[in-house]
């Protein structure tokens, strides 16, 4: 007897459910990709600030006065792998290696001090005359 | 026992957050009340220093990256791989160069904190909390130093590759007989 009260309630409620999914397709459609959409971008963009692309990222905003400052001239030409291997081959790299080297050791990156309490002008005027 | 127990823990918190506190007025004691009036009287001006030092740091982290990147795997990588395609002994080569790829590793993620902490002080209120702002530029500066440091030990491993090819030739030219 109660099997029978039971089974007419579960056949009503699964079809309104039923009919709308059936309905709303294409908005149901829309709505999903727009919410795997907006999960993608999360997923970029949190993958593009651990990564440490935004730090290279100089279209970013505040970094527009130093962009086109990039040095593009330097391209270094590659070494082939693959090749014999004399005296001739090892002074062609090692004039390669040297021209680049000079190039990276040229400038002293990230030296000096430019947060020194001193440099940034608000220093202990009594501190640094002592 | 159980109440010594409860004793030693609650001594053990005690300390803690005495010593917390004591640290923090550390590093608050460090600042005179004329230096954090005057951070926030030059609050702006800082704050302008600040920015154009980020976005040349920035630059620099650009283009001296993109030369330290490419003498590892333009040059480096790629005349130690010759040498073992022919069967002669790199492993001095590649010592130096796995060296100098952890020295690059360390660079990028040094230089990573550090920008990370830069921009955390240039969007503090210097205004309100200058002692918090000094505390922040103090820790970027330690930051910094260290950037310098991954630097100069990259300069380093540049030069010791330049060594290694030196010991190479002399071993190669001696088995070849000055070929």
């Amino acid at each position: 007897m109660d099997e029978h009260d039971q089974t007419p309630d579960v056949v009503v409620k699964a079809e309104p459910a039923g009919r709308f999914r059936d309905e709303h397709r294409f908005l149901l459609l829309i709505i999903g990709t727009i919410f795997i959409a907006i999960i993608m971008v999360i997923v970029s963009l949190v993958m593009y600030n651990v990564s440490g692309s935004a730090q290279l990222d100089l279209s970013r905003p505040g970094y527009k006065s130093v962009s086109d400052k990039v040095d593009r001239s330097n391209e270094i030409t590659d070494y082939s792998a693959f090749g014999p291997v004399n005296k001739d081959t090892v002074k062609e790299f090692t004039t390669l290696y040297d021209e680049q080297a000079k190039k990276a050791k040229a400038v002293d990156a990230f030296n000096g001090d430019p947060l020194n309490p001193e440099v940034l002008e608000f220093s202990d005027p009594l501190s640094s005359t002592e | 026992m159980n109440i010594r127990a409860r004793l030693v823990v609650f001594g053990l918190v005690a300390a803690l957050l005495l010593s917390t506190l004591g640290l923090k007025n550390a590093s608050a004691a460090d600042l005179t009340d004329e230096q954090m009036a005057r951070i926030s009287a030059n609050c702006l001006t800082i704050k302008g220093s600040l920015n154009q030092l980020h976005a040349s740091d920035a630059l620099l982290r650009v283009n001296r990256g993109q030369i330290y990147e490419s003498m590892g795997t333009k040059l480096m990588n790629n005349f130690n791989g010759r040498l073992g395609s022919n069967g002669l002994d790199n492993k001095g080569l590649t010592a130096v160069t796995e060296s100098y790829q952890t020295a690059l590793t360390t660079f990028r993620t040094n230089y990573q904190t550090y920008e990370r902490q830069l921009s955390a002080t240039i969007k503090l209120d210097c205004g309100k909390d200058p002692s918090g702002f000094h505390d922040a530029i103090e820790d970027a500066r330690t930051k910094r130093a260290k950037v310098h440091t991954d630097v100069l030990r990259l300069h380093q491993y540049i030069d010791d590759y330049r060594s290694a090819i030196n010991d190479f030739m002399l071993n190669f030219e001696r088995v070849t007989g000055k070929n």
